[in-house]
């Protein structure tokens, strides 16, 4: 194995397979390091929200990624290749200058499907919603949609004061008939205070610059994605061959949660809070 | 694997067949000389230790015609491209470059069996029991000769420890070379027929090297090409015939020796 | 009761079923644990092998085993090196599948050793020259790397996610994959390679020796390609097998059509090359040894049938099964074609380990045959148990086929 060892000879033989060997060793060994160290950067650098969002986003199927300018018709089929991140969009502000304003013209809020949709917020696809309330700080809270699904939580573990949420990231976490669910946060910014489902609001954020929110819907897209929402909440459901509530047509239920049958929670609550 | 080089001198040795009468003294005194354990009492004829086999073959003949002859088969000690050395993946098979003898290193075997899948000749035995002799025979091993532990693979070495003490002998009386009187194996000691010549092959002055060039020795499997430092002599056409490499079935009766 | 710990929006069987099903492996798991006690303990005497069967069913076996996890290698190969991203829907389980065929593999092989502790042995001072240095230090490495590719499929389980520097070094390892696929595939190529040199080498065995090419006998290239090539054949078979005793569909059937598409090319190439080399064997080399070949085969009962139901039974007809467009849409078609192609490598190792020691050199020696114990049975029992256990575990709290999620909910 190494020079001075019994039978070692400095001939081709064992210069080719202790060389190959050895490269072979040098270039496994080194490339773990490299990526342990990468690693280890990218915990200190605080990207393992994002990176997170961008693993689960990877595993969600197809039919769940779509892109928002699908529920607005501007797009006839396309799947989200940003994590639902359209600051880094490149197409997003060819589809928004393309926009005549008839396309969006309604700015009002409604009522959809049985769900509020108020029109003095924008949406996150996670089900949250962002609220400039005070100047200079932002009210993040679960939109109808997702309140009833989650109905009232038995646990919930919300951010401390003082510490930072970032877009797609988790808000905080909440936990109904056994389910576990990461709540997304719509936005980055410093947690400044904490609420919950009674107050109607989960968090007040200060963001750390003028806030980005080129990545949350509006109110009229919001309406369209609401449907959708539904849809897919009902094809789920009604796939098990249950949830007939749902799937006739009838308002969501009160309590969304307790209809969805107790084996689907998981899935379901998953599928709809974007946790993989 | 010790790089092909000639060695110095080439110990081989002629057996005469027609001399062999099967007695098995050979194989008896290698033991002994060897510390050979007895066999294990679960042991058969296949996972028996010997360092010499004596295999019985005869001419297919009915009675009256019917002859037989004798076998002692060892390690042939190869001299090309030694199949067992060349396979060995952690140089546990050695070739002296002194004597061109073939030797396994038990210390340094991992029990892995490459080598006897790689042996045409059958002359490697694995240790597939503990070594045991009974308490008294303890007494009577050979101090020269390490005794093996179970799991390594063993085989004839031309009484390497004669050998050394012949070297050693050597140059207590100042010598370089050794004398060939001093280095006889054990096997050719104990014929009671004087069937097996040892000696240095390529000494031109060695009785076994007059003998090996007679036109009626032979090598087992001569054909594979591994030159055997063991040759084999019979007038007999049809015992040169078995050293070939035909494998045809039933060419023979066998019984193992 | 663990549904915490099973992937989101994927069925899997409750606690209690999933305990009964492992229940009877675990047995078996057991008697493999004590037969392989038995053999370290008391030595490979508890074993059938002799001074001629110096090998037996585990070497045979774990050339068996190491060929069909070469769907390992061979899928990562495809989809990272040559971009074919529909085998993304298996690797997870190739994976899976390798690191169980070859971590089986090691272990038989240390237990089949005389001395396992001194297995540092090859590595400190190797026989370069040897077919099974080789083998060993690149089976050794490759399991390595197969760990490694093991890694991130298990940190990406749905509770270890939540880990924040497992997921992190996840990702990093990740975007490394391509590279431990290509050091992945190099050692494999040559590891399987060299087992069937480790047998064409063998000069004083004519039934195995074989001319080559430079230092490599013909069967180093023969069992590359017939281990890459029912390396996606077993890939299907498995995949099959899960699916039917789980009960839910895990790919899409492209994906089959697929992995028998390139499995059927690479077998009709092998079938050609070795009925050419086996010719060349027959007629050139075997002869130059002073054997007619052809004559290895009256011995019963590895007669000449053998040849005919490894080349063209297990060889050739499962190659035009494959690629027949019509039989590759139809599933029972295609596991028929795969256990006749796994079936085919596996008589091609035996044919190359056991006959190789049945079939005498000496003419006084004798044909022999030899049965194995109920240890040696039973050591390779614990690799199955093994293996289904893990890989059950796996299958229940890993992704491994990121497919199946999306296609329950169609």
């Amino acid at each position: 194995m190494f020079p001075g060892i019994y039978d070692f000879h400095w001939d081709a033989g064992h210069i080719i397979f202790l060389g190959i060997f050895y490269t072979v060793l040098v270039i496994v060994v080194s490339t773990i390091a490299i990526a342990m160290r990468r690693a280890i950067l990218d915990f200190r650098g605080e990207r393992a929200e994002a990176l997170r969002w961008h693993a689960d986003f990877e595993d969600l199927p197809d039919r769940w990624r779509r892109c928002r300018h699908e529920l607005t018709g501007e797009v006839a089929s396309r799947v989200c290749p940003n994590a639902f991140d359209c600051r880094h969009c490149t197409e997003h502000p060819k589809f928004v200058a393309a926009r005549t304003p008839s396309t969006l013209a309604a700015t009002h809020g409604a009522v959809v499907a049985g769900f509020a949709v108020p029109a003095d917020r924008l949406y996150h696809r996670g089900h949250t919603w962002v609220r400039q309330d005070d100047y200079g700080v932002l009210t993040i809270g679960l939109d109808d949609f997702g309140a009833h699904l989650l109905g009232t939580p038995d646990e919930i573990r919300l951010p401390r004061i003082g510490s930072h949420v970032v877009t797609n990231g988790t808000g905080w976490r909440a936990k109904k008939n056994g389910v576990a669910v990461r709540i997304l946060a719509p936005i980055d910014g410093e947690v400044v205070d904490v609420g919950g489902p009674d107050k109607g609001w989960y968090l007040k954020v200060r963001p750390d610059n003028p806030p980005d929110t080129r990545h949350l819907l509006t109110v009229t897209e919001a309406k369209l994605w609401m449907l959708r929402e539904l849809e897919r909440l009902q094809t789920s459901v009604a796939t098990e061959g249950v949830g007939a509530a749902l799937a006739d047509g009838g308002l969501p239920v009160e309590n969304l949660s307790e209809a969805i049958p107790a084996d689907r929670r998981d899935a379901v609550m998953g599928m709809m809070f974007l946790n993989a | 694997m010790a790089t092909e080089q000639k060695p110095k001198s080439r110990f081989g040795m002629v057996i005469d067949l027609d001399r062999c009468n099967g007695c098995g003294a050979c194989a008896a005194a290698c033991a002994v000389e060897n510390n050979v354990p007895p066999a294990h009492p679960t042991a058969t004829d296949r996972t028996g230790l010997t360092w010499m086999r004596v295999y019985r073959a005869d001419n297919r003949r009915p009675f009256p015609d019917n002859r037989s002859v004798y076998f002692p088969v060892s390690c042939q000690h190869c001299g090309n491209h030694t199949p067992c050395m060349a396979v060995c993946p952690q140089n546990a098979v050695d070739i002296n470059p002194e004597t061109g003898v073939v030797s396994q290193i038990p210390v340094r075997c991992l029990g892995c069996r490459y080598c006897m899948a790689a042996c045409p000749f059958h002359a490697r035995y694995f240790n597939w029991f503990d070594p045991k002799w009974p308490h008294e025979m303890e007494n009577a091993l050979n101090p020269d000769v390490s005794v093996r532990m179970r799991g390594v693979v063993e085989k004839c070495n031309f009484c390497h420890s004669r050998w050394q003490a012949a070297v050693a002998r050597a140059a207590a009386n100042g010598n370089h070379d050794i004398d060939p009187a001093d280095y006889v194996p054990a096997c050719v000691e104990a014929c009671p027929e004087k069937a097996m010549t040892f000696g240095n092959l390529d000494d031109p002055k060695s009785e076994v090297a007059r003998q090996s060039k007679a036109p009626i020795v032979f090598r087992l499997l001569a054909r594979l090409n591994t030159d055997p430092k063991v040759y084999y002599r019979s007038d007999r056409d049809w015992v040169r015939r078995l050293g070939d490499t035909d494998v045809a079935q039933g060419e023979s009766e066998v019984s193992r020796g | 009761m663990d549904n915490s710990f099973i992937s989101r929006g994927i069925r899997r069987c409750s606690t209690p079923k999933f305990l009964a099903w492992l229940a009877p492996w675990a047995v078996l798991l057991g008697l493999g644990v004590f037969a392989i006690g038995l053999c370290l303990i008391k030595g490979l005497n508890q074993t059938n092998m002799d001074n001629r069967f110096a090998f037996g069913l585990w070497i045979f076996l774990d050339l068996t085993v190491i060929a069909l996890g070469a769907g390992a290698f061979f899928t990562g190969f495809l989809l990272y090196i040559l971009r074919r991203e529909e085998l993304r829907a298996v690797i997870n389980s190739a994976v899976v599948i390798g690191f169980i065929c070859y971590s089986g593999a090691v272990l038989i092989l240390a237990v089949d050793v005389g001395q396992p502790l001194r297995a540092w042995f090859t590595f400190w001072h190797p026989n370069v020259h040897s077919m099974l240095t080789e083998v060993t230090f690149c089976i050794t490495c490759y399991l390595g790397i197969l760990a490694i590719e093991y890694a991130p499929i298990v940190l990406k389980n749905r509770q270890l996610r939540d880990v924040p520097s497992f997921l992190l070094f996840e990702h990093q390892l990740h975007k490394v994959m391509p590279l431990f696929a290509a050091v992945g595939t190099f050692l494999s190529f040559f590891h399987q390679g060299s087992l069937g040199g480790l047998y064409g080498v063998l000069q004083g065995r004519p039934f195995a020796f074989r001319d080559g090419f430079a230092i490599w006998p013909s069967t180093f290239f023969l069992f590359i390609l017939s281990a890459i090539a029912t390396g996606p054949a077993f890939v299907l078979l498995t995949t099959w097998m899960v699916s039917k005793i789980s009960g839910k569909q895990l790919v899409r059937h492209s994906v089959f059509a697929l992995l028998a598409q390139i499995s059927g090319w690479l077998l009709i190439a092998y079938v050609g090359l070795k009925s050419l080399d086996t010719l060349v064997w027959l007629n050139v080399t075997a002869p130059r040894s002073g054997v007619s070949a052809i004559r290895f085969y009256g011995w019963q009962p590895f007669a000449s049938w053998m040849l005919v139901v490894e080349i063209v039974v297990l060889g050739l007809l499962p190659a035009l099964i494959f690629l027949s467009p019509s039989r590759r849409r139809s599933t029972p078609w295609l596991i028929t074609a795969s256990l006749l192609a796994c079936g085919g490598v596996a008589v091609n190792r035996f044919v190359m380990t056991i006959q190789t020691l049945a079939v005498p050199t000496l003419r006084f020696e004798p044909f022999m045959l030899y049965f194995p114990s109920w240890q040696e049975i039973a050591a390779f029992v614990f690799v199955i148990a093994y293996g289904v256990i893990l890989y059950s575990l796996s299958f229940r709290y890993l992704t491994l086929f990121p497919q199946e999620r999306e296609l329950q909910q169609q």
